[in-house]
Order: structure tokens, then C-alpha cells, then sequence
């Protein structure tokens, strides 16, 4: 078990810190990445879990992230509540 | 008779245990991708289909998870108290009867089974309560995706019909941090709206593992002033068990495995997703609202209750099927009291099918708009189709001959540009947007005297009796 950040699978730049460790066996550890919030476990079969193998489709980029719409808009702030 | 009543998870997966459609599997599996696997499998083995019960998880202790315990129409009907193989028709016909006994009031209790342990601040941790796990594979991470969230409208807190209870899709992003996903027609959404107005944070309440009539009621859209928990005791015919969560206040399910607490932080949006949603198309990322956990109240060991969905048909649609075609009915009939049954189960009403009489030409095709304009049209029923009030909507068969017969485009096909439509729908420009078609498959009445319907076809006056004389003679040979 390796509690040692890891690269992130789906985005370019994204380092993923130890969210838990399994509570029983040191089996796994699931990582979440701070850039992305994409998170996987150690033991998953590693087309989700390594950058060569992870699918095109859901790679992010910087681009996708800064262009990814607010659901739903946050609204205007009313004037008198 | 009156039904069976459960008041929790436990009770009901008891009574599936019973009627032979739980399988327990104790040999040890993988969180992934064993258990969305086999869940996913459970939906392809059609109507019958057991829920699972996994309790030999590889690094978890003591971990307890079902999946599927809405899965099949045979575990809806016992979960509606009903005998299990009672057609899907009759449930329908069911779930209509019971819900015009509503409101029923709820039954307050003081000793809910999760109020046994708690934790605040934090001392939280999803990742240790709950035996958390991926579904599909380009999914964000682990969801909440059965979840009934508890909310009450910043405006009017008091109200008991204004508070609402509804399933969102909720992205663990941390020990204590959700994403949560409110789709913009769904009342969580008005409710976050005025909070986010008011420059506040909506307080909420989430209630993971229940018994199968209010996450029922979670995913039935109902009017925005009509109570869950009060819908709940009309559909299980008995009043609905509820207690106070002890930070927010708020009613929450008293048979819950695991209540969370805290809020939706206002006006703050972060990446989400994607997740494989129930239009079996994933959401691509978007930037959605942020819960903060701030006090969990859970029973000892725990049974952590979630869902698998991806390519229809799946456990979801099960679950939300009856309970989408009973309001759109209900709504229907209050105005046209022609219309004669509605089936919304395909991908939560995205497309309806609507039987009725005729007052006169071009009804038909008023019910279908008026489907449209209904609360939940205006995310879904983007297509409509009306048939007469002699073709049973449930029928596929009998919808086909409709359509293959009764369709001119010539006339019969209304295309309304640019409506509303959910967010998810992978076909919308840009998303939230979409034209929206009524086909009228009905036979056309004066004055509209398209086509040549005089010489319909119709089962003979002695085919009914000889129905009842060829099943009797069929049950005798066994």
C-alpha cells in the first residue's frame, strides 16, 4: 500500500493526496486528486487508475475545467432579503 | 386486505429474504469492480431480478451493502406491499388508487435506531461510515446516488408540504465534503435559489438506507407544496414514521440507516462529475454546489443502500417508473378527464405516452402540450405521444399499430421550438434547451376528417367470453 501522493489519472497537472486507507489488511488506498477532485482506488482495474490507460473521453484538461458551466448559476444577491 | 407496512431497509430486505428475492453473497468481493458488476448484471436478468447483499468486502470490516432492492417489478410490488408477481399494469393501477388518499399525516417518533451513534465537526469521516464505491468507469468518484435529501424552503421554514425530500446525485469529495447535483427543475434548486438570493447557506439533510416507499416518494416529482412523507403514508396506506434530526430539525425518515446533516454552502460551485446517468449518457463536467457535513447520527454496522444505473433499463428505472406516470396522470386528469392512463417510464418521462378520448379535432394534441406545461414536463416530455383510449399506453405492440396506422406527418406531428428541457438530456442546444414534438396517434374526430378511419377493426362482441373459456380450458390441462 502506497500512501505516497500519486499522479492523477484523468487530469495533467493534478496531484492526489491520501484520502483514506482500507480500515482492514492494507489492501487499498483511495487518493483524491486537489485539482481535479477525481478520486480512485489503488485496487481498480487500471484503466481508471493510471494516465497511458485512462480513456480519452474523460481526460480533463485546464481548458475543460475553466470552461465548465455553474449548474445551476449562482443567482444575483437580492437587495433586501 | 390491508398490505405489508415496512418502516426500514432491514424490515424490507427481511420480506425479500422471505419471498426469495434477496441474494446474499458472502464470498469475498472487490468493492470495484465486483459490486457495480454484478449490480449491473442483477438489471439484465429482467423483471425477476433479486437486489444483492454484499457483506465480505475486500478491506472493509464489517461493511453491509444492497444494491438493487428496487430492481425488478417483482421487488416493486412487495415493496408496495402487493403480492410479487403482480403485473406492472395492476401496480400502476395500484400506486393511482393509493395516491388519491393523499395527504396522510406522518407519525412522529422519538427513538430513531440512528440516533444510536454520532459524530460532529471533524471527527467525521464518510470514507470510514460508509463502504463508498465507484460505478462506471469514467465516474468522477464515489456517489451518494440513493440518498433522499431533506430541505426546507428559506422563505416559508415552517411549511410542512414546502419541505422537500429528493434523491440528487452526490460526489464524495472529501471526509465530510459532497458534491451535490440540483437540476434546475428540481425543487432543491428554487430552495438553493432563495438561499443563494439571501446570500445564505441551505441547511440539509441527507438519509442514506430507508424503506422502500420514501425513496419511492424521493424520486416521484411531486407539486412543490405536496409532502413526501405525507404521500408516503397515502402509497403505503399507513401513516409514515418520521423523527427530528437533532442539528437542522428537519424530519427526516425514523427507520434511516445513516443521517447526514449540514448545508449547502451558498453561492459556491466547484467541478463535479461526470457520472453515468439515468439518460445512460454520462453529464459531462460541470461546476455544481458543495455540501459540508457538519453532524452524522448513524445505526451500529450501518447497511449502506445505493443504486447502479447506466444503460437502461437498471434498477432507477424501476424505482422512478410508476412514480413518474401516476402524477403526470393525476395532472392530466384534473383538467381532461379523457385521458385515460399515461407511460412515463421511459428515461423519467422523457418521452410520454399519453391514451385519451376526443372532445373534438386536435384534443389529442392540446393533452400532449398540455403533458409539457405539467411541473415535471417542463424538464422532461420532450416527446409525447397520444393514442386513443383504446390502446393500452403499457402495450408497446398495440403503441406501434398507433403509430404505424394512425400517423400522417402531414398534420399529425406538433414541433415546439426551444423549450426546456433537463440539463442531463444529451441531445439538447445548448443544454437545458430542446424542440419538443407531440406525435397525435390518435384517429382523427370532426371537424379535422383526415384520412379514412370508417372501417375500423375491432375484436369480436364473443371474443371476451371466449378469452375466459380458452384460459380456463388451458388451466385445466396442468
Amino acid at each position: 500500500m502506497n500512501t505516497d501522493n500519486q499522479p492523477c489519472p484523468r487530469c495533467p497537472d493534478g496531484t492526489a493526496t491520501v484520502a483514506t486507507v482500507s480500515p482492514s489488511g492494507n489492501i487499498w488506498t483511495v487518493y483524491m486528486c486537489r485539482v481535479c477532485h477525481f478520486s480512485w482506488r489503488s485496487t481498480e482495474p487500471k484503466r481508471r487508475t493510471e494516465s497511458a490507460l485512462y480513456p480519452e473521453a474523460f481526460r480533463l484538461t485546464a481548458a475543460d475545467m475553466a470552461a465548465a458551466p455553474d449548474v445551476p448559476a449562482v443567482p444575483p444577491l437580492r437587495r433586501n432579503p | 386486505m390491508k398490505s405489508k407496512v415496512f418502516d426500514d431497509l432491514r424490515g424490507f430486505l427481511s420480506e425479500l429474504d422471505r419471498q426469495g428475492q434477496l441474494l446474499r453473497i458472502s464470498e469475498e468481493v472487490t468493492a470495484e469492480p465486483d459490486i457495480a458488476a454484478a449490480a449491473n448484471a442483477a438489471a439484465r436478468l429482467g423483471d425477476t431480478a433479486p437486489a444483492l447483499m454484499f457483506d465480505n468486502v475486500a478491506g472493509f470490516i464489517k461493511a453491509q451493502i444492497a444494491v438493487g432492492v428496487h430492481g425488478s417489478w417483482r421487488n416493486h410490488a412487495l415493496a408496495l406491499g402487493l403480492p410479487m408477481e403482480t403485473s406492472m399494469r395492476d401496480q400502476v393501477a395500484e400506486f393511482i388508487r393509493r395516491w388519491e388518499t393523499f395527504p396522510v399525516a406522518p407519525e412522529r417518533r422519538d427513538d430513531p435506531p440512528w440516533a444510536e451513534n454520532s459524530a460532529e465537526g471533524d471527527e467525521i469521516d464518510l470514507f470510514s461510515l460508509l463502504p463508498l464505491f465507484r460505478l462506471n468507469d469514467g465516474d468522477g468518484g464515489f456517489y451518494l446516488d440513493k440518498a433522499p435529501v431533506i430541505s426546507r424552503d428559506p422563505e416559508d421554514p415552517d411549511n410542512f408540504g414546502k419541505q422537500n425530500v429528493g434523491i440528487y446525485r452526490m460526489q464524495v469529495k472529501g471526509a465530510r465534503r459532497l458534491g451535490l447535483q440540483p437540476v434546475p427543475m428540481h425543487d432543491i434548486a428554487l430552495q438553493l435559489t432563495k438561499a443563494e438570493e439571501r446570500g445564505e447557506d441551505l441547511p440539509i439533510a441527507i438519509a442514506v438506507g430507508n424503506d422502500p416507499v420514501i425513496t419511492m416518494m424521493a424520486g416521484t416529482p411531486l407539486e412543490y407544496d405536496q409532502s413526501e412523507y405525507e404521500m408516503a403514508g397515502a402509497l403505503r396506506q399507513s401513516p409514515y414514521p418520521i423523527s427530528s434530526a437533532p442539528l437542522t430539525g428537519f424530519d427526516v425518515p425514523w427507520g434511516a440507516e445513516v443521517v447526514l446533516e449540514g448545508v449547502i454552502e451558498g453561492r459556491t460551485r466547484e467541478l463535479e462529475g461526470p457520472f453515468g446517468e439515468f439518460t445512460g449518457h454520462y453529464s459531462g463536467g460541470r461546476k455544481m454546489p458543495v455540501v459540508r457535513i457538519d453532524r452524522v447520527s448513524y445505526r451500529t454496522d450501518p447497511i449502506f443502500e445505493t443504486l447502479y444505473l447506466g444503460m437502461p433499463w437498471t434498477e432507477i428505472d424501476f424505482l422512478i417508473g410508476p412514480a413518474t406516470c401516476v402524477p403526470l396522470y393525476q395532472q392530466l386528469k384534473a383538467e381532461y378527464p379523457e385521458v385515460q392512463a399515461v407511460n412515463a417510464m421511459y428515461t423519467h418521462g422523457l418521452l410520454a405516452i399519453i391514451s385519451t378520448k376526443k372532445r373534438y379535432g386536435g384534443f389529442a394534441k392540446a393533452v400532449g402540450v398540455r403533458a409539457m406545461t405539467t411541473p415535471h414536463g417542463l424538464g422532461y416530455v420532450k416527446m409525447a405521444i397520444v393514442v386513443d383510449e383504446d390502446i393500452d399506453p403499457f402495450n408497446l405492440p398495440q403503441v406501434m399499430w398507433a403509430l404505424s396506422t394512425k400517423v400522417n406527418p402531414d398534420g399529425d406531428l406538433v414541433q415546439l421550438p426551444k423549450m426546456s428541457v433537463m440539463n442531463l438530456d444529451p441531445s439538447a442546444v445548448p443544454p437545458g434547451i430542446s424542440d419538443k414534438l407531440v406525435i397525435d396517434a390518435t384517429t382523427p374526430v370532426a371537424p379535422d376528417v383526415r384520412g379514412h378511419y370508417g372501417q375500423a377493426a375491432h375484436d369480436l362482441p364473443e371474443t371476451a367470453q371466449w378469452v375466459t373459456r380458452l384460459n380456463a380450458m388451458l388451466a385445466d390441462r396442468i
